[in-house]
């Protein structure tokens, strides 16, 4: 066993990180979220992007990625709303292209609100908001079709892609259309970076609402996740240091593969699982043979116990 | 009963048919309180369900963990007691996230239907791929479900497995998903190989001090994987001898590029993706979150 049980360590962590986004969205609600926002190109290129496909007549095409209903497909399609409402707003024509069922009745929902808000509701199209396949390569093949077949003009990948990233941004290419594109995949991001216009690289991607909207809960939120960075600064300047003094030190005892502390026959150099910020991280998990003293369901439950614990 | 057997109610026991009468019910007036509850009241009650859904998760991460726990064990104190609940509710909260999407998908071959059937009714331009897709997703599923009811249903006991025993329905099913759809995903996935070097070609284009750098290193990167360059390499730098010269040989300038740049950059922006979607599940969880289009 070790000292300390540091399982709580992460759970303290995850809740501080918590609080920084809600202390600052409470805080950017008191000022009205008049908070400086830095400049991101890829999202000034999308009134840009509306305005040649206006020009054009051609359709704005839009993919939330191929993931399911999360947070990553709820902001995709919280930025198409935005680009929507610049769309309804010329009467562009968009497409939005999805794969997953339950991402497309949140699409619908959201896509008809945006017309209804900006009083065009009858230039609204039911058939907008598509929904292609849920299978990856069916996916593909379905949107790169759209994408040649209506010309679209201006398109925004957004969300989580995989391998079927570079297909899309090269249909897209191929026919001269303005890109504006972001994954979460850190894996696809250089397919990105090599094939369209404008990226959203890393986080810009969860800023993007707060940057267009200048929401007050939004900015706030964006600000907690500044502060969670320091955060994490420090927890990387503490680990550099912690971890480069602990390499110099020695230990005369080390846990074997049991997690048993045994002596060593001399002294040894530290490993990087003897430091205390490895020991942070990984707590020894509780011995699996040990017996816990418990009372038990009668025989007869017990005999009969259908699934849980 | 007690809070930590609620949801391990043994197979067939009577309580266990009633809680899934009463979810049956429950569920039923839930879906008709919503279909007829006004938008702004509709908002407050997907938010309350939002909001209990996270919590549930949020609880499973922070409580205590019940550690060696045996099929036979109760609960030894309170804390136990809501771990156990816990843990047992687990799998049945997997359960939800599993049905909901799968009734949703019926909404989503109804937007299929609807797009595809219109361009085809309107005679729109392409309908014949309209076709294509109608025919394939009816025939596909006739040949899907036709096949698994005589598995499961009409003869059972036959061993499926073995090909001789196919008639008609495996032997469609069969041609139609291994042969045609999954030779057709691996086509899209080999095209990929053409796309990352008309992409590769156009931004390795030397036009920015950027450019040229993604270039260098993308030169040294391909070099390293060459077993010959990376033989001279060795060669060239053991020969002089000299200890410190020995770290410019190629694997060891790739391997640098790849732990001191490659590997920190990608930690970076997963750290920064990763805080993101913190927040924005903070903000959905205490649903702050709106369209996203402003007021």
């Amino acid at each position: 066993m070790q000292y300390y049980d540091t399982a709580w360590f992460g759970i303290l962590v995850t809740f501080t990180l918590v609080f920084f986004i809600t202390f600052n969205i409470r805080r950017s609600e008191k000022s009205s979220g008049n908070l400086f926002v830095r400049r991101i190109p890829g999202l000034n290129a999308i009134d840009e992007a509306i305005g040649r496909a206006t020009e054009m007549g051609r359709p704005v095409l839009m993919v939330p990625g191929i993931g399911t209903l999360n947070a990553i497909s709820v902001q995709a399609m919280n930025i198409f709303a935005r680009v929507t409402q610049t769309a309804a707003k010329f009467g562009t024509p968009i497409r939005i292209c999805i794969a997953d069922a339950a991402v497309y009745t949140v699409g619908q929902e959201i896509i008809k609100d945006v017309y209804q808000r900006e009083g065009q509701i009858e230039r609204y199209d039911m058939d907008s908001v598509q929904f292609v396949s849920d299978r990856q390569f069916a996916f593909a093949a379905g949107v790169s079709g759209i994408i040649q077949r209506e010309q679209c003009a201006a398109t925004f990948f957004l969300g989580e892609f995989y391998a079927e990233a570079l297909i899309f941004a090269e249909s897209a290419n191929a026919i001269g259309a303005i890109q504006v594109a972001g994954s979460t995949q850190v894996t696809q991001t250089p397919f990105f970076v090599a094939a369209c216009d404008y990226v959203l690289i890393g986080d810009e991607f969860y800023a993007a609402s707060a940057y267009l909207n200048r929401q007050p809960i939004l900015v706030g939120s964006l600000i907690g996740q500044d502060w969670c960075k320091m955060l994490f600064y420090g927890f990387i300047l503490f680990g550099i240091l912690n971890l480069s003094v602990g390499r110099l030190m020695s230990v005369t005892e080390r846990r074997d593969e049991k997690g048993e502390m045994v002596k060593l026959e001399k002294p040894e150099k530290m490993k990087n699982s003897d430091t205390f910020v490895h020991r942070m991280f990984n707590p020894d998990p509780y011995p699996a043979d040990k017996e816990i003293e418990r009372p038990q369901k009668p025989a007869e439950e017990a005999a009969a116990a259908g699934g849980g614990q | 009963m007690t809070l930590a057997s609620f949801w391990a109610h043994p197979s067939g026991s009577s309580q266990l048919i009633t809680w899934l009468i009463i979810g049956l019910v429950a569920g039923i007036g839930l879906f008709f309180g919503i279909m007829n509850a006004p938008t702004r009241a509709r908002r407050a009650i997907i938010g309350g369900f939002t909001f209990l859904a996270a919590f549930f998760y949020i609880l499973l991460f922070a409580w205590p963990r019940p550690a060696n726990v045996k099929p036979t064990d109760l609960p030894k104190d309170g804390v136990e007691t809501v771990g156990f609940f816990l843990q047992d509710a687990t799998t049945a909260f997997k359960d939800f996230g599993t049905i909901i999407p799968a009734f949703l998908l019926g909404l989503g071959v109804y937007s299929l239907l609807r797009v595809h059937l219109g361009k085809l009714v309107k005679k729109q331009r392409d309908w014949q791929f309209s076709v294509v897709l109608l025919v394939s997703l009816v025939s596909m599923a006739t040949f899907g479900y036709w096949s698994w009811y005589i598995e499961r249903f009409a003869e059972p006991q036959k061993d499926w497995a073995d090909t001789a025993t196919w008639g008609i329905a495996h032997k469609g099913r069969d041609f139609l998903f291994d042969g045609l759809l999954q030779q057709m995903d691996a086509a899209m996935f080999s095209i990929i190989a053409f796309f990352i070097l008309s992409a590769a070609y156009r931004a390795f284009r030397i036009r920015s001090v950027e450019a040229t750098i993604m270039l260098s290193i993308a030169l040294i990167m391909m070099l390293n994987t060459m077993g010959i360059m990376q033989f001279w390499s060795n060669q060239l730098w053991d020969g002089i001898g000299n200890e410190f010269l020995k770290n410019l040989k190629l694997d060891e300038i790739a391997n640098w590029l790849k732990n001191n740049m490659q590997v920190p950059s990608l930690r970076a922006l997963e750290f920064g993706v990763a805080i993101g979607a913190l927040a924005m599940a903070v903000r959905i969880w205490l649903n702050l979150e709106k369209s996203g289009v402003g007021s």
